[in-house]
């Protein structure tokens, strides 16, 4: 029979064998290089590809105009585009909160088997290849595609649309591909509402605006708040949606990044801006870290007020 | 559960307004995710070899020319095929990376959601947050970190590469099912396992594993189908010979757009709303 001593010893050896294979995973294939990449960002271009191993901040003042040196030159295109793929981003997370928000509220309407079904169809369309699904909206929207044709015929146009490699075609992209991210969490928060405040707000003669903006919009808020980071970080980097919906004339910062790497070969360049959206995300996750921890400490501050 | 308030007249005719209104927006959503797909679905039935989008016939050619067959049609044009033994190899490639990647990740997750739901350790919190980072970092900058670390630490770039890329990110994902499944379950026959004085292991294997099966089953299932779509990590650290299927899809489009595209993309998507129905079902099954 085992005593609890050699008990204590067997769970510290089994948390030792638990905890071992993730730490040299992550430590060994996800740390490490993105610490490389940090440190790749601050090294000299090579020649022909690689890179020279000497400090070498000129590639920041590439991308922001500061430090220069070296016959490296600001380039302020590329400021432009880092700030047009942030705006991307943003009007995917607009576009597709307006989108889910309202059917969060229809699926948590419905009762038990319905519900089920209805989640699962929604989330199903995320397991279907990124390519097809993009792939599809080429479909819809090239001129000789489904709309136009089914315009033309019916008469409503006499010429093509021209929908393709527009921001329209990129943000349906985007809104598209991601929008199950912003689904899932607005779902939970609502279907956690509790509705007998909704409730007690009407009866105390709220208008609906009123109910919605002091009660439904604020409980919901965590859910809105988590969607939209989970949507808002992936559509920064995303370059497959611009490059077969945006063509050339939208180019975003993750179509920069691909060619630093694939075609022009300035490793450390493509690293500098691969930094630089790591750093954002970072700064953003630990933003929504933060608030979160400050809308709880509030709610528990109102709760224990009421009491 | 909710406390339903008894409507007025001129209530219930404003619900009754807005609940239809609301089912007309969940309706034209579910359009909205699945007319895309049904597209595809009823293109690569379409004979029209040039225009997808008008109507020519009923055809088979364009999954017959995927498996090598001869295609049935007369008007039927030999540029539009691709061989159908690379797409035999780029699938074996995808087959071989996904079952390895998922079955990797899903004893790695494992093994951490246990370490975390049932340990008392020093740096939890720390481990916690950062099972969430390889998630949330856009795959792009997960691709290219990989891609510099490999080229770097001299791997050939490979099947192997690929395989140790898709570890780093499924292993997360499995963790989070696993954990969900290990919150949600009762301690108590573990507890009494342990009182009886079996040691971990035989707890393990006896009690919990059995438990959370579901979740695990689940958990590697979604790993194997997000591992065998995955483009953007697999496009930065696949070798030139070691090409996968969503990278072959890739380079057909590239190439233009062709009717034997939406045969080829039907397939896949049966087959992975297949594997991950399947998934979710256990992910969600009660024990």
């Amino acid at each position: 029979m085992s005593g609890p001593r050699t008990i204590e010893r067997e769970r510290t050896r089994a948390l030792a064998l638990l905890l071992t294979p993730i730490t040299l995973l992550l430590g060994i294939f996800f740390l490490i290089p993105l610490g490389i990449t940090i440190v790749y960002s601050v090294l000299e271009p090579g020649l022909y590809g690689g890179v020279v191993w000497s400090f070498y901040p000129y590639n920041y003042g590439r991308l922001f105009g500061w430090p220069l040196g070296a016959g490296e030159e600001f380039e302020p295109l590329y400021i432009q585009i880092l700030l047009n793929s942030l705006k991307y981003a943003l009007l995917t997370v607009i576009v597709s909160l307006a989108l889910c928000y309202p059917v969060a509220f229809w699926v948590s309407r419905m009762s038990g088997m319905a519900k089920n079904l209805m989640l699962f169809a929604i989330t199903l369309p995320f397991f279907a290849n990124l390519l097809i699904r993009i792939y599809a909206w080429l479909l819809l929207m090239r001129p000789t595609g489904t709309i136009n044709s089914a315009l033309m015929s019916l008469g409503v146009l006499d010429k093509p649309l021209n929908m393709m490699f527009t921001e329209f075609a990129v943000i349906v992209g985007l809104v598209y591909v991601l929008i199950p991210f912003m689904f899932l969490p607005i779902y939970a928060s609502v279907e956690r509402l509790d509705w007998s405040l909704v409730q007690a707000s009407q009866d105390l003669g709220a208008t609906p605006f009123q109910t919605f903006r002091r009660i439904i919009l604020p409980l919901t808020a965590p859910g809105i708040l988590g969607g939209c980071v989970i949507v808002f970080i992936p559509a920064l980097g995303n370059f497959i949606v611009p490059s077969f919906l945006g063509g050339s004339k939208v180019q975003l910062i993750g179509n920069v990044i691909e060619r630093q790497f694939l075609q022009a070969r300035n490793w450390p360049f493509g690293s500098t801006l691969s930094t630089v959206i790591m750093g954002s995300v970072m700064l953003i996750v630990l933003l929504y870290a933060l608030g979160m921890r400050g809308s709880s400490s509030r709610a528990a501050r109102k709760r224990a007020d009421s009491v | 559960m909710r406390p339903e308030r008894e409507p007025t007249v001129s209530n219930r005719r404003r619900i009754s307004r807005g609940s239809a209104a609301l089912n007309v927006y969940g309706a034209s959503f579910l359009v909205f995710l699945y007319a895309p797909l049904v597209l595809i679905f009823v293109y690569s039935f379409n004979a029209n070899p040039i225009n997808m989008a008008i109507w020519s016939g009923f055809t088979l050619d364009w999954y017959r020319t995927l498996f090598g067959m001869q295609p049935a049609g007369a008007a039927f044009d030999a540029a539009f095929t691709e061989n159908p033994d690379r797409i035999y190899q780029v699938v074996r490639n995808s087959l071989i990376v996904a079952l390895s990647a998922s079955a990797i990740s899903t004893a790695i997750g494992t093994a951490t959601a246990l370490a975390t739901a049932r340990f008392q350790f020093f740096g939890k919190k720390l481990y916690q947050a950062l099972l969430f980072l390889p998630m949330i970092m856009p795959d792009i900058v997960l691709g290219i970190a990989l891609l510099i670390f490999f080229v770097g630490a001299g791997f050939k770039l490979s099947l192997l590469t690929i395989i140790i890329g898709h570890c780093t990110f499924l292993s997360c994902y499995v963790y989070v099912v696993v954990s969900a499944r290990l919150a949600s379950m009762d301690t108590a026959l573990e507890k009494a396992s342990a009182d009886l004085g079996a040691g971990p292991f035989t707890t393990f294997r006896r009690i919990t594993l059995p438990l959370i099966m579901p979740g695990v089953l689940g958990g590697f299932l979604l790993a194997f189908i997000i591992s065998l779509d995955d483009v953007v990590i697999t496009y930065f650290i696949a070798g030139v010979d070691t090409q996968t299927l969503p990278l072959f899809i890739l380079a057909m489009l590239r190439r233009g757009i062709r009717p034997q595209i939406n045969a080829l993309a039907v397939l896949l998507i049966v087959f992975s709303f297949v594997v991950a129905s399947a998934g979710l079902y256990f992910r969600s099954r009660r024990t």
